[in-house]
């Protein structure tokens, strides 16, 4: 941990439907670049005496001529609640979601010959993969 | 002698009214009235003593006027507030009806806004108008249609080449108006003191003011905006402005006023036409500041 490193928060609202706090961030760290994100969890938890696994970052931008970070933060009250409204880009961060690696190429030829298809066929189509997999 | 009959005769009349005007109360109107007949009165009962040779010091009369100059006086504004309807009274009564641009002429009908169930039922309320046209709104609708906003007359586009160039001529006389050079001719001859600021070029005061609304906008929504080339290229030119001797050598073009062709700058781009360029960036609704 660095021990130049320090952050003051501004703009800090409680939004009690969404079960977070916001606020914005000023990650101060002079004759350095930017610190790894997983120093800022740690010490924004300490400030707020919760687990860093639910502190969220984003939108950080550092000045020119460095020393000085500006970003976002949030807070929430609970991981259940963080996998509810938390943004799965977000939650990949933190290894919480996994995105589907699925190509491209291979979902667009499928719904074009879906198109193609009419009614119940269409289905039948989608399964198809699976099916085979099965069998096999 | 005849007064107490008359007297006695008078009273149960006298008592009757006073009940009738004690349960209605007074109207202002009344009470003007009798306070002036009083005010008559005692002012004629002094003149008779003056003219007969008494004195008014102390006389109970004079008292008696005081307090009814007093409360005239204090009824006034009351008198002003009712002026408007006691004036149209009297026209009223005066002429037998109300006049020709009478405004409580025009006003709304809400019966002629409810459906008429049967065209009979329609010629029996025009006949109860009777008056001039101008009375009120009139609906026949039977039905509630769905509301249809009024479609606005188009008008035509008649902007000719002269007049759009006497605009073009109209911006870069204002442009001229406040450069530089012809700033500093106004200093030069006003009679106003001189005023000492901190001389930023406008564009870059212009552009710095532009990016803390950007930086307040970003903080109070958290979210990061994106900066298209355009403004982009106004941030590198005003940063450039601001550190270079620019403003030094370069003054900017006064021939909208003086008249003379315009010329440019060596190292300043040609003016080009503006390309119709699709606005689809304004995904970002609140950002966008209203000029």
């Amino acid at each position: 941990m660095n021990d130049t490193l320090t952050i003051w928060t501004k703009k800090f609202m409680t939004n009690r439907s969404l079960q977070w706090k916001q606020m914005v961030m000023d990650v101060l760290h002079p004759g350095k670049a930017m610190v790894p994100e997983t120093e800022i969890w740690e010490k924004l938890a300490k400030m707020y005496k919760v687990t860093p696994d639910v502190t969220f970052l984003f939108g950080f931008r550092t000045h020119f001529s460095g020393g000085k970070t500006i970003g976002f933060g949030m807070i929430y009250d609970s991981l259940d609640y963080t996998k509810e409204n938390e943004p799965k880009h977000r939650l990949a961060r933190h290894g919480l979601y996994e995105k589907k690696e699925t190509s491209r190429k291979q979902q667009k030829e499928l719904k074009n010959r879906m198109k193609k298809a009419r009614g119940l066929q269409r289905p039948m189509l989608c399964c198809q993969k699976e099916r085979l997999q099965i069998h096999r | 002698m005849a007064a107490p009959e008359v007297l006695e005769s008078d009273l149960p009349s006298a008592v009757a009214l006073l009940k009738n005007l004690q349960e209605q109360g007074l109207s202002l109107l009344e009470v003007k009235d009798q306070l002036l007949l009083m005010y008559l009165m005692d002012l004629s009962h002094l003149i008779l003593e003056k003219a007969s040779g008494g004195s008014l010091q102390g006389h109970a009369a004079v008292l008696r006027l005081v307090e009814i100059r007093t409360v005239l006086e204090k009824l006034r504004p009351l008198d002003q507030k009712l002026k408007y309807q006691i004036d149209k009274l009297v026209k009223t009564a005066v002429t037998g009806s109300l006049s020709e641009n009478d405004p409580l002429r025009f006003k709304p009908h809400p019966s002629n806004m409810m459906s008429k169930l049967s065209s009979e039922d329609e010629e029996e309320v025009e006949a109860e108008e009777g008056q001039s046209g101008a009375s009120g709104k009139k609906s026949a609708n039977g039905t509630v249609k769905k509301y249809v906003p009024p479609r606005l007359v188009p008008v035509h586009y008649d902007e000719t080449e002269a007049e759009r160039e006497k605009k073009r001529l109209d911006r870069a006389k204002r442009r001229a108006l406040s450069s530089s050079v012809i700033r500093e001719l106004k200093e030069q001859y006003s009679d106003a003191p001189e005023e000492i600021r901190d001389a930023r070029h406008p564009h870059v005061t212009r552009q710095s003011q532009e990016d803390q609304h950007r930086i307040n906008y970003e903080e109070s929504m958290m979210v990061r905006l994106s900066v298209s080339k355009r403004e982009k290229g106004r941030r590198k030119r005003a940063n450039v402005m601001s550190s270079q001797l620019h403003s030094l050598t370069h003054f900017s073009d006064i021939s909208a006023l003086t008249g003379g062709t315009p010329h440019l700058d060596e190292d300043q781009n040609p003016i080009k036409k503006r390309k119709k360029i699709p606005k689809n960036s304004r995904k970002k609704k609140g950002f966008r500041r209203r000029r």
